[in-house]
């Protein structure tokens, strides 16, 4: 069987081919080769990083946020768990179609609250797939029971308990506390200067000590690094090969307010009127015991995701319960004005001690007659009686006499006209007008004339404060002319309680008033509660001696007939004013009540002041039994007197500031920022500064 | 007639290619070490099936060796027809895997006809070439070359409509060499470089031509392919871009590769592997466990080994009796050759993905037991060069 042997035999022709096809397949492996050496030598390091990266997951550990308390340790806001529902599309079958809907019945979305899970759900699909995405913060119990039944019919849903923010005392100091919500995108694309960076679904404090403190309250969040497969679960088993697993969140520090939550659940439960501030400050170092703003809101509500009606309800409420009222609305001040009157009077030289007035029911200007409030008169007034009768003739002699500018002076060092600094809060700064002042803003109308200084003495026309600034200048007043900063936050602490910073009192003005002018005016306002006659005597208490002045501004023109408090609209009762300090003698917190539209200082805020001045004894004295051990029972208050010399300085709690140097600065915002709800008008349909024809009706 | 050639030669022992059985078998045990860290646990252990299957593929070298040549000769037609027939039967009871007919599903066996067909391309081809008389005469014209294309064109026809693009183009690549290796008119040398040009423009104008985005140009072939079998081309191309989709395997086998580095992660240490950052790790993608857990210089040094079990090809070739034998060593080496050359160069990203196994390396029956068909093959040639 060999026919085709010889025809077959390999030709010498092939040889050559051989070592061709050799050199080409050799070649092909020589490629091979370079290539691997480029990937494997030259770029290895770049992709050994690559694989690590690969299978280390990233995950955050979210920072606790610092709670805030108040100056006994109460705790005011803290985090609960809060049960969240997630969704994570990449495992989210049928989503759109079946799982949302599903989700939507069982937790009895609305239509809009669906179609925007709809939209997120599918702009994450795109964007981070196997990122959880939060459709539903806080859902309650039985939904939470209802999902875990359906869990089956609900791939890729979630439910995880996420900390919330909870603010325990509800609407009680709602705009001071603030609320936060979820970041925005343009915080997302501009890092904060402190701490690291949001992400998504982050909050962040929006208003009040949540905003100023965001910060300090923040924390740290920490990272867990786990071996993941390529499918994102993860491999215990593999942790070996990332050596530094986890940083832990450093958690934000605690706030400790300077505030006492029974003298403010006090000052809430008594603060008879609809809308108005109450304000409770130490006279010795300005920090602040007690601030009420009502009406008030539920931040609970805003914290997480507010409903549109709900919002709705809110910014509709013709009472605007938003605007804090002690620092973001101002008002004329009335008769609690009239002590830096008397101040500027004596400041002059034109006027002493023992300068008066004849009151007969009205001062005489040009054409026209500025009233007082009595229609008979109040006789012969001296600076002391001009303030316990709140007899306006006397300060209308002053102002004519002064004029505006030399008043305006001692307003502006009292800080009437500029904004406390409080910082935690919007501000306006209320107007202290001069002459310049109404020359620029009444320009149309002939300037400045001699009316509107007589208005401003007695804290009516364009002068205007806010309920806060009232306090700091009587504060001033009773410790010997230090206008101090408002400060709410006494100390900062570490999340295990050790005080990390503690603010000191700081100074905005040392008024320069020589002290028997003081001592003039103190007197003044300690008959206006103590002596007969005066216009809150009926309102004194018992164990206390309070000074203080009322106020009652008028919101409309009085017409032809004078009508009663209880006969007005609401909208054009007069708003009524306390403000005042205790004890007289050794002053150490001061009070300010306005009650809008509530009607005469005297009987619509003094009684509400007194209560509180009451309150914050009957705590100290609680507070010194608890200290020496013996259970609280009211000590007599003669008792209370002997102890008087150690009732300053009793044992403080406090310690010794930790970082001293980094002290003061408790602003973290000083700026001032009306806000829009809160326009800089004053709370009076009053032109400022028409040399109006109204009579300033004053004085109870 | 006597099939199997009992009597044994003292001669035909002396002719085995024995560095050919030796570089094979040391390639398949390295290869089964490697797999058994590529499917470690708690993924199948398959190295064990693996290691069965290369006991069985000896056996199969062993029997084919023994085979009388006149016989495998004779054999060669039955062979091509019988894979042929098996290819069109894969239409009708083939077992669909990842959108491709090309199993037929014998209980737990799975059996791939087109690593088979290869071998019987080769077979028939080499016969072809066996009888052509006028080989010495000098290089094949268009005339002559239309039998073997035929041969050659009819198989490819039927992978690629199953649709298995990358086995297809290896029984393109290897008929090719073949023919190349039979020589050709220069008219036709010129052909092939012209067409070579003319696919290089048309990958150009359908995958990298700038264009405006508002005003798509048209496209020549694009259209007509299977999206994904575009994906790969336009992947290959620009690799960096869809790192998630289209690219994730390129992009993913690269970093195993790369991130092997000079030595290596070590053996079953790589976490490309362990944590199953790349899908058929231990079938196609078997290279990128060896790369990243070996390093560059354990690559070289398999990457060597290849080239001298190629050379040992082309030895039994070189020495072979008579052209049959010449050219189905031709053939085998060929085979070998591009699916070492597509399967490492898409590992390492050199070349689009294809699912083309790597010889004696990459998991699977079918692909280990046709290239020890394959080379007992060679060993028959080797062994009967001086029997007549």
């Amino acid at each position: 069987m060999t026919p085709k042997l010889n025809r077959s035999v390999p030709g010498k022709e092939l040889k050559w081919r051989y070592v061709a096809l050799g050199g080409a397949m050799l070649l092909g492996i020589s490629i091979l080769i370079v290539q691997l050496y480029r990937l494997q030598v030259v770029r290895g390091d770049e992709y050994a990083a690559r694989s690590v990266a690969n299978f280390v997951k990233v995950t955050r550990v979210l920072a606790d946020r610092g709670m805030i308390k108040d100056r006994r340790g109460e705790v005011l806001v803290q985090n609960r768990p809060s049960f969240d529902v997630f969704v994570t599309p990449a495992f989210c079958q049928d989503c759109v179609d079946q799982v949302l809907p599903r989700l939507a019945e069982l937790l009895e979305w609305t239509e809009e609250q669906r179609e925007k899970a709809v939209a997120d759900v599918k702009a994450a699909r795109r964007s981070a797939p196997f990122r959880p995405l939060a459709v539903q913060v806080d859902i309650h119990r039985d939904a939470l029971d209802l999902l875990s039944g359906h869990a089956r019919d609900l791939p890729g849903v979630d439910v995880t308990p996420v900390p919330h923010r909870s603010y325990r005392t509800g609407p009680i100091l709602a705009h001071l506390l603030g609320y936060m919500n979820e970041v925005s995108n343009r915080e997302l694309e501009t890092p904060p200067e402190e701490g690291s960076p949001y992400q998504l679904g982050d909050y962040v404090g929006r208003a009040g000590l949540e905003r100023s403190f965001e910060s300090t309250l923040r924390g740290d969040d920490g990272l867990r690094r786990m071996v993941v497969d390529a499918r994102g679960r993860s491999i215990p088993d593999l942790q070996w090969l990332i050596p530094e697993q986890e940083v832990s969140p450093t958690p934000g520090n605690n706030i400790v307010l300077s505030l006492d939550m029974r003298l403010q659940e006090e000052a809430e439960r008594i603060f008879p009127g609809r809308a108005g501030a109450v304000v409770v400050v130490d006279v010795r170092t300005g920090f602040i015991r007690a601030l009420v703003s009502r009406p008030s809101f539920d931040p609970n509500v805003l914290t997480g995701r507010v409903t549109r009606q709900q919002m709705a309800e809110l910014s509709g409420d013709p009472l605007r319960p938003m605007v804090f009222r002690p620092t973001a609305e101002h008002y004329s001040p009335a008769s609690t004005f009239k002590p830096f009157t008397v101040l500027a009077a004596l400041r002059s030289g034109q006027f002493f001690e023992n300068s008066t007035a004849m009151c007969q029911g009205g001062y005489r200007l040009g054409s026209r007659t500025w009233r007082c409030h009595s229609a008979h008169g109040h006789g012969v007034v001296d600076a002391g009686n001009a303030l316990k009768y709140s007899c306006n003739v006397y300060f209308y002699k002053v102002a004519d006499s002064i004029g505006l500018d030399a008043i305006a002076e001692v307003g502006k060092d009292f800080g009437f006209g500029s904004p406390t600094g409080i910082g935690v809060v919007s501000e306006v700064p209320g107007i202290m007008p001069t002459r310049a002042w109404h020359d620029r803003v009444n320009a149309k109308h002939g300037g400045y004339s001699r009316g509107m200084a007589l208005n401003s003495s007695v804290g009516q026309g364009a002068n205007t404060a806010t309920p806060l600034q009232v306090a700091m200048a009587y504060a001033a007043i009773a410790n010997g002319g230090n206008v101090w900063v408002p400060q709410l936050v006494e100390a900062i602490e570490s999340p295990d309680g050790k005080v990390v910073e503690r603010f000191e009192p700081r100074l905005k003005n040392k008024v320069d008033v020589k002290p028997e002018h003081l001592a003039l005016v103190r007197d003044g306002l300690s008959a206006v509660v103590n002596e007969p006659g005066g216009t809150a005597f009926r309102r004194r208490l018992k164990d206390v001696k309070v000074a203080g002045k009322t106020g009652t501004a008028q919101v409309v023109r009085i017409g032809a007939v004078r009508l009663r408090h209880e006969q007005r609209e609401y909208w054009q009762r007069h708003h009524g004013w306390f403000a005042g300090y205790a004890p007289a003698d050794a002053p150490e917190i001061a009070v300010v009540v306005l009650n809008e539209h509530g009607g005469g200082g005297g009987s619509s805020a003094a009684p509400t002041a007194m209560a509180l001045i009451q309150k914050y004894f009957e705590l100290k004295q609680e507070d010194r039994a608890q200290a020496m051990g013996v259970p609280a029972a009211p000590v007599p208050e003669r008792v209370m007197a002997q102890l008087e010399p150690s009732r300053n300085e009793r044992p403080r709690r406090r310690r010794q500031p930790v970082m001293a140097s980094q002290a003061p600065e408790v602003t973290v915002d000083g700026e001032v920022r009306p806000l829009q709800s809160a326009p800089v008008v004053p709370a009076e349909p009053v032109i400022p500064g028409e040399p109006s024809a109204t009579v300033p009706v004053e004085g109870d | 007639m006597e099939v199997l050639q009992v009597r044994v030669d003292k001669r035909m022992i002396a002719n085995a290619p024995w560095l050919l059985i030796l570089v094979t078998l040391v390639i398949a045990v390295i290869g089964v070490w490697n797999l058994a860290s590529a499917a470690r646990p708690p993924a199948t252990p398959v190295w064990k099936s693996q290691a069965v299957y290369v006991v069985i593929g000896l056996f199969a070298m062993g029997a084919v060796a023994s085979l009388k040549s006149q016989f495998l000769q004779r054999l060669a037609i039955p062979i091509y027809v019988a894979n042929i027939l098996a290819l069109i039967a894969l239409r009708f009871v083939g077992h669909t895997a990842k959108g491709a007919e090309s199993w037929f599903a014998l209980g737990p066996i799975r059996v791939q006809p087109a690593e088979f067909m290869k071998i019987g391309l080769i077979l028939v081809l080499a016969r072809h070439f066996h009888e052509d008389d006028r080989l010495k005469i000098g290089g094949q014209g268009l005339v002559r070359l239309i039998k073997p294309m035929a041969w050659s064109l009819l198989p490819i026809g039927l992978v690629l409509v199953q649709p298995d693009l990358g086995t297809a183009l290896m029984l393109v690549f290897t008929a090719m060499t073949v023919l190349l290796f039979a020589g050709v008119s220069r008219r036709i040398l010129v052909l092939l470089l012209v067409g070579l040009a003319v696919v290089s423009g048309v990958i150009w104008n359908d995958f990298a031509r700038e264009s405006p985005p508002d005003d798509p140009h048209t496209t020549l072939v694009r259209h007509h392919l299977k999206r994904h079998q575009a994906a790969r081309i336009s992947g290959w191309l620009n690799p960096e871009s869809d790192l998630r989709g289209t690219n994730y395997h390129t992009a993913q086998s690269r970093i195993a590769v790369g991130s092997g580095g000079l030595t290596g992660k070590g053996w079953g240490k790589g976490t490309q592997t362990g944590l199953s950052f790349l899908p058929e790790q231990h079938t196609d993608f078997i290279w990128s466990v060896w790369a990243e857990e070996q390093g560059f210089i354990a690559s070289v040094v398999v990457l060597l080994l290849y080239a001298l079990l190629l050379m040992c090809c082309l030895g039994v070739a070189f020495h072979a009796r008579d052209r049959f034998g010449a050219f189905l060593a031709v053939g085998v080496a060929a085979m070998i050759f591009w699916q070492l050359f597509e399967n490492v160069g898409m590992v390492i990203g050199l070349l689009p993905v294809t699912g083309i196994t790597l010889p004696l390396f990459s998991y699977g029956g079918s692909s280990m037991l046709s290239v020890f068909l394959a080379l007992g093959l060679l060993v028959n040639v080797s062994m009967r060069r001086h029997v007549f």
